[in-house]
């Protein structure tokens, strides 16, 4: 090293800036004041709900869940819950069913609508694009309720009116058509087929690995399918030897209502903490050379010691700043393995599934739909087909571009290597065009569950119409809506997790 | 500083009278586990043009890079022209508007004119009056030889009159270093000379330069000196004459076998 | 050219812009003579005719069974003609209506200086295509005589005469006869298609085009002109009396006022052709632009509400405060524009926003009172110290950013001060507009809100400081997790629970706040496509020039990613507009509530729904295909999402 460049670098000593110049600690201080400007807000904001609510003499708490509902449902699996927990879970019941049954039939409508836009027959494709254009360019609210009148102005319900009597009823009291249900002994079937899947699987593993081995045809699907055929039909009549697991979920439900709330604080916090600390510890190799040294910037400094912070901080806030957490998380834990324990209970020896056909009764004056068939009252009928039709133009807007997005070449080049027309779609044309898909799918399947609570609209007792009887009732405005948060935010998370499998499956069978 | 050759005396001694512009002690980075830079120790000087050779993946652009920090060196000291490369934010002002850079793929402004490319850092940053701005704007765009483009988008433009552009918006920003950063790698052969021409002539015009490039015939033309990279090291420095005809590294000897 | 797609060129260049007269249109495809294009697309396989006739009999079942429903003796489409007014408006007092139509005037003269001004790229609709249309509009109406069944015969006072199995009808061919003016009117539609389809040659069929405006003009203005001469009839629903009279044309009222509006935008359409080939430059461009982003609030808080001063106050308070916040803040930016104040100027900007955040925290605790807008305007000096040094420069720019300064705050203190002023239109309840104007009032609003919110979230989870990215994404994904039904319960019933005492927000308003984050968040996953789609050399070398991050944001990225997501942007904006219709569920009196449960009220129309929520769809339809279609173009011209 020369004498200037000496002289130039001891000419130029500071090594650290002064705080107020420093970029890191500029920008990390900006982060903190904007986080803690949030937290302020918020801790402002609830501070202040919780003076108005008390001036109001209203108590906060979820204390409401367990006390009575003065009120009856419209439909559900309870339309008279004694309790308004009860109600609200028949309120999810209600949208849950209602979304499941929904997106599978949106999907086939949907899927049928995108392929006839693409149709060579002109009728077809005006037909399919008049569907789509009138229906996705309507708000979905104003078709609920025009579905809803149109139901309700329609002729009154008769004895032996059709238009199929026995299969299908159309009337001003909605809709009633076969209806199939889980009947005894179902959850203990379900242990059987899905022991019968996880054979079928291995078959099919093995199967596909032979014809990738030898080239015969081994018809790995097919053989799954049979495989897990067989175990159902099989189960059907053995499946009361598996009331054991009742117990199972029972004796769990024991063990969680047995724990103390100390226990649960120290756990929670203890996961915190540790979840931290593996942060940390991940975060530390990667950014260490192979030969062990640390290479730490400023930044990533900051991002250690902020992690560290909030799980400290989360630790006391489970420990002291909500004690009642680990009360909560105790009992709902014992409940949920209680009712487990119930439905996969010893003595439900029926047959699973069971199916009857819809009747019309005449108890007093006037005929009315019989408890046999799957009802579809007037609020219900609208929800559902207005969501379905809603959700179906746009699932065909996907489809179609999703077909089209597959280019012109890799149908020629399947041709070109001589693939049959069918092993083509399978192999070429439906893989890419899945994955191009699959994600807006997702979407529309969240869409479509979070627009069934324009029920509200119509008094179709789904969780968000119950949780407005709740609070009209209670006035617990506040802890409804949290009810509600969390459950769309579970059905979101759980929608995206489905989807994003899918998704991940399908780029690995691409590559 | 490993190996200055013995048969520039004159010149080193010349060199040493002049001022440091850019000091690298002891520079290294690593990204995750792989070390990119493996203390470079190296000064270059005022007026002088060094050009920066080795195979990809050397740790080239990552140092032109780091002198512009463009990326942070994680251990050692760069000073440019008297002021250090640290966290402060004075400091990261001023040797961004010290040093032009240009890139392999120019980098311009889609959305912006060619006129405005040029003019947009010296109004915002230099803080000039605009009209001053666009003349100054005006005259670059004729010294890199396309004063008839100035209405026009980088999109119309052939790449080398985009990296010309390129050139033109660094220069605007009237720096004392410039770095260019493989400038010539992204371009139709063509349209190469166009570009080292104008890179020559910022050289004859006595900017300090430091260029990464695979152009021999540049190195050999216009290059005060040639430093060797090898994986993240510093492998050899020395005049073009040396370095060309009488390199002293085996690495060195290799690298050159491979490519001339 | 590794660095430039062709699209960002086409994007990019102001030639695909400027040029546009030069362009020569290609023409459209030949077409097939009908007996070969009826063999290809309804009979070309087996399959393909079966389809053909159980959907072209489907086709026709449906149609015969919606104009049945439609033109039906029972309908009562005088619920919907006499409560027009009430649709649109809700009741906006008679005496003040004039201020309705200065709305209507105001957006038409923008719309009409904007359309002039925009160079148009469309090149319309060709000759064969209006021609065919025309011919297949008359067919239909032929069709639609034909598939109807026989009217009803009436008594004599009007009511419709049954027998035990129904109504009776007069017969087919009676029902033929009797509508000779319908089967005119096909005639005539089919004639004039004809017409046109003759008189121009295949080849000049194709390539002639009617430009889109015009087609869009002419039909108006024969609306508009039948007005004066077609008895249309006369309908209404004022001071609870009802009045029907067919026979005889529209009321002075309505038709007066439409015929002005059309004129209007006919003339603020040539005047904006008429600047633009005088060549009035991008500063035009850029008033009419902000005239659109003040016209809600102008036109809402201004003209609709008519804001009852009180002018001892104005005089004593609203201006002093004013003019003392445009000059102090004048005087603070100039100071740290100054280029040699260097990081003296941030740290004056930093203790400024540290004094502004305390006055806020004073408010929480009630340590000291003060204004409300005293508060934003300190915030608002705050803030725009804080970047004040981005904008530094010569002594003209820096005058010019003072000017923007005075002219915000201006802005700022009058809108304050209106809004804090009563109304002095008396309206039933306190949205002032009802009906299909709420929900134009909330659309317009949520989308200029929550457009610079979700620009902001976008950039925020975009970010590489990781607790801004937490934050937003948090707030992203929680809101885009929940239903709009649940936010906006939560904004109009809740919201007031959390406000300090003596503050109280109005529905109208939570609603649109409500709307306004529940679209932000959506918004922001939009524009965060557009920053994503942004190469990494832009971020450099924005860097290696030496711009600041917010210099960069503005100057370099958003320009670009704005307009790789505008097409999504036009998207959401559909979407919000539709779930207007919401507004109705949370208590607000828009269009569907009207429908739904006004007009079904009325003593006149007791229960009669499905013609009001009919028209409410067509209403919504008319509107969202409208601007799906202009973003469908709006892709194809930007040449966003071609393989």
């Amino acid at each position: 090293m020369s004498n200037t460049d000496k002289a130039t670098l001891a000419a130029t000593q500071s090594r650290r800036p002064p705080l107020y110049r420093d970029a890191t600690v500029l920008k990390w201080l900006a982060q903190v004041a904007a986080l803690s400007l949030v937290v302020f807000a918020l801790y402002f904001l609830v501070t202040q709900a919780q003076s108005n609510l008390a001036k109001k003499g209203i108590a906060t708490g979820f204390d409401f869940l367990s006390a009575p509902l003065g009120s009856d449902l419209s439909s559900g699996i309870d339309t008279d819950p004694d309790t308004s927990g009860r109600a609200l879970w028949v309120g999810m019941v209600n949208t849950i069913r209602l979304s499941i049954g929904g997106i599978i039939v949106a999907t086939v409508l949907g899927v049928v609508v995108g392929v006839g836009r693409l149709s060579s027959n002109w009728i077809v494709k005006r037909i399919s694009s008049v569907f789509v254009e009138t229906l996705r360019n309507i708000p979905l609210l104003v078709q609920i309720i025009l579905i809803f009148v149109v139901i309700s102005t329609l002729p009154r319900v008769e004895i032996n009116q059709g238009p199929i009597p026995g299969w299908l009823h159309i009337s001003n009291k909605g809709v009633s058509v076969p209806r199939v249900f889980i009947s005894d002994g179902f959850y203990q079937w379900l242990i059987v087929v899905a022991i019968g899947a996880a054979l079928g699987w291995l078959v099919m593993r093995r199967r596909s690995r032979l014809h990738d081995a030898t080239g015969r045809d081994t018809y790995p699907v097919a053989s799954f399918v049979a495989v897990t055929a067989a175990f159902a039909a099989v189960g059907w009549f053995v499946h009361p030897v598996f009331g054991w697991v009742g117990n199972v979920f029972d004796g769990l439900a024991s063990g969680i209502g047995a724990l103390t709330e100390q226990t649960v604080q120290i756990l929670l916090s203890v996961a915190a903490l540790l979840v931290a600390v593996l942060w940390i510890r991940r975060f530390l190799a990667q950014h260490r050379s192979p030969a062990g040294r640390a290479k730490l910037s400023d930044d990533d400094w900051f991002r250690v010691i902020f992690a560290g912070v909030v799980a400290v901080l989360v630790a006391i806030f489970v420990n002291i700043g909500w004690p009642g957490l680990s009360s909560w998380i105790i009992n709902s834990g014992r409940d949920l393995f209680e009712v487990l324990g119930d439905k996969f209970g010893d003595g439900r020896t029926g047959q699973p599934i069971d199916a009857k056909r819809p009747d019309i009764e005449q108890p007093g004056n006037f005929p009315n739909y019989g408890p046999a068939g799957l009802n579809l009252t007037q609020g219900l009928a609208a929800v559902y087909f207005g969501v379905v039709f809603y959700t179906a133009a746009f699932i065909a807007e996907i489809v179609r571009a999703g077909i089209l997005s597959v280019p012109k070449g890799q149908t020629e080049a399947a041709q070109a290597v001589g693939l049959r027309r069918l092993t083509m779609l399978r192999r070429v044309i439906l893989p890419q065009a899945f994955r191009v898909i699959l994600p807006p799918l997702g979407n529309q399947y969240l869409n479509l569950t979070k627009n069934t609570s324009l029920a509200i609209a119509i008094g179709y007792s789904d969780l968000v119409q119950v949780g407005e009887t709740i609070y009209n009732q209670t006035g617990k405005t506040v802890e409804v809506v949290s009810i509600w948060m969390l459950f769309y935010l579970t059905c979101s998370l759980t929608i995206s997790v489905v989807v994003n499998f899918f998704n991940v499956r399908l780029k690995i069978v691409e590559r | 500083m490993s190996s200055v050759g013995d048969a520039t005396t004159a010149l080193t001694e010349e060199l040493a009278a002049r001022n440091d512009m850019i000091v690298c002690q002891g520079v290294s980075k690593w990204f995750g586990d792989f070390q990119a830079l493996d203390s470079i120790s190296a000064v270059i000087k005022e007026r002088e043009v060094v050009v920066v050779l080795g195979p990809s993946g050397s740790g080239k652009s990552t140092w032109i890079r780091c002198i512009n920090r463009l990326e942070v060196h994680q251990e050692g000291r760069i000073v440019i022209d008297g002021v250090e490369l640290t966290n402060d934010l004075r400091n990261i002002e001023k040797i961004r508007s010290e040093v032009g850079m240009v890139f392999q793929q120019f980098n311009l402004f889609p959305h912006l004119t060619v006129l405005d490319n040029v003019t947009l850092a010296p109004i915002w940053v230099r803080k000039k009056p605009k009209r001053e701005a666009e003349e100054i704007a005006r005259s670059l765009l004729e010294r890199v030889g396309i004063p008839e483009q100035a209405e026009k988008y980088p999109g119309q433009l052939s790449g080398g009159q985009q990296q010309r552009v390129a050139i033109a918006r660094a220069l605007a920003m009237e720096p004392r270093i410039m770095l260019f950063d493989e400038p010539t790698s992204a371009l139709d052969p063509e349209m190469i000379k166009e570009v080292l021409d104008v890179m020559k002539e910022l050289a004859r015009s006595g900017m300090t330069m430091m260029v990464v490039t695979h152009e021999m015939g540049f190195a050999r033309e216009v290059a005060d000196r040639v430093i060797f990279m090898e994986e993240g090291q510093l492998v050899e420095t020395g005049t073009p004459e040396h370095f060309f005809t009488n390199p002293t590294e085996d690495r060195t000897k290799l690298f050159l076998s491979q490519i001339l | 050219m590794a660095e430039m797609r062709p699209v960002d060129i086409a994007a990019a260049s102001p030639a695909s812009q400027t040029a546009e007269e030069a362009v020569s249109l290609p023409p459209e495809q030949p077409s097939t003579p009908p007996r070969e294009w009826i063999r290809q697309n309804l009979f070309s396989t087996p399959f393909n005719s079966a389809l053909t006739v159980v959907f072209g009999l489907l086709v026709l079942l449906t149609a015969r069974g919606l104009l049945n429903f439609t033109f039906s003796e029972e309908r009562e489409w005088d619920a919907v003609r006499t409560n027009l007014r009430l649709l649109f408006t809700h009741a906006y007092p008679e005496e003040q209506y004039v201020r309705i139509w200065v709305c209507v005037g105001t957006i038409a003269v923008l719309a009409g200086l904007s359309v002039g001004l925009a160079a148009t790229t469309a090149r319309g609709v060709s000759v064969k295509r209006l021609s065919s249309g025309l011919m297949a509009l008359g067919a239909v109406v032929a069709l639609g005589v034909v598939l109807r069944e026989p009217s009803a015969l009436s008594n004599a006072d009007g009511s419709v005469r049954r027998n035990d199995s129904g109504v009776i009808r007069e017969s087919f061919a009676e029902a033929m006869v009797d509508r000779w003016g319908w089967w005119l009117a096909a005639a005539l539609l089919a004639t004039a298609g004809a017409a046109l389809w003759f008189r121009f040659g295949d080849e000049r069929r194709r390539s002639t085009f009617v430009p889109s405006v015009e087609l869009f003009m002419g039909v108006t203005a024969i609306v508009v002109l039948s007005a004066w001469v077609y008895p249309w009839g006369h309908y209404a629903f004022t001071d609870g009396e009802f009045i029907a009279e067919p026979g005889r044309t529209v009321a002075m009222s309505t038709k007066l006022p439409w015929t002005v509006m059309w004129l209007l935008l006919a003339v603020a359409l040539a005047a904006g052709r008429r600047l633009r080939q005088a060549g009035a430059g991008s500063n035009f461009t850029l008033a009419l632009n902000l005239c659109w982003l003040a016209c809600p609030f102008v036109l809402y808080w201004v003209v609709l509400r008519d804001p009852d001063l009180d002018w001892d106050r104005v005089l004593s308070v609203d201006i002093p405060l004013g003019v003392l916040f445009a000059a102090g803040g004048a005087a603070v930016l100039w100071l740290l524009t100054d280029q040699r104040i260097g990081e003296l100027g941030r740290i004056i900007a930093a203790l400024l926003l540290g004094l502004a955040a305390f006055n806020w925290v004073a408010a929480f605790w009630g340590w000291y009172p003060m204004l409300q807008k005293v508060r934003l305007s300190f915030l608002l000096v705050a803030l725009a110290a804080l970047l004040a040094h981005n904008f530094a420069g010569d002594r003209s720019k820096r005058l010019r950013l003072l000017t923007v300064w005075a002219v915000v705050m201006a802005v700022f203190h009058y809108m304050a001060t209106l809004m804090n002023s009563p109304s002095s239109v008396e309206t039933p309840t306190e949205a002032f507009v009802g009906g299909f104007g709420v929900t134009l009032v909330v659309a317009a609003f949520t989308l200029l809100l929550s457009f610079p919110l979700g620009v902001m979230l976008a950039l925020a989870r975009t970010s590489k400081l990781p607790i801004f990215r937490v934050m937003s994404t948090s707030f992203i994904e929680v809101i885009r997790g929940v239903p709009l039904i649940t936010v906006l319960i939560f904004f109009t019933i809740i919201l007031n629970l959390f406000l300090p005492d003596g503050m109280e927000i109005s529905v109208l308003a939570s609603a649109v706040l409500g709307y306004t984050l529940f679209s932000a968040a959506y918004l922001a996953e939009n524009v965060r496509g557009g920053l994503q789609s942004i190469r990494r050399g832009q971020f450099e070398a924005s860097d290696a020039v030496g711009l600041t991050a917010l210099q960069r944001t503005i100057f370099i990225v958003l320009p670009q990613s704005l307009r790789v997501s505008i097409p999504p942007l036009v998207g959401q904006a559909i979407a919000t507009f539709k779930e207007t219709s919401l507004l109705a569920v949370i208590g607000l009196f828009d269009v569907l509530r009207m429908a739904n449960n006004v007009i079904p009220a009325q003593t006149e129309f007791l229960g009669v729904k499905r013609e009001g929520l009919l028209f409410v769809c067509g209403v919504y339809w008319i509107f969202a295909y409208s601007m799906s279609k202009r973003s469908q173009r709006l892709e194809k011209q930007l040449g966003v999402g071609e393989r």
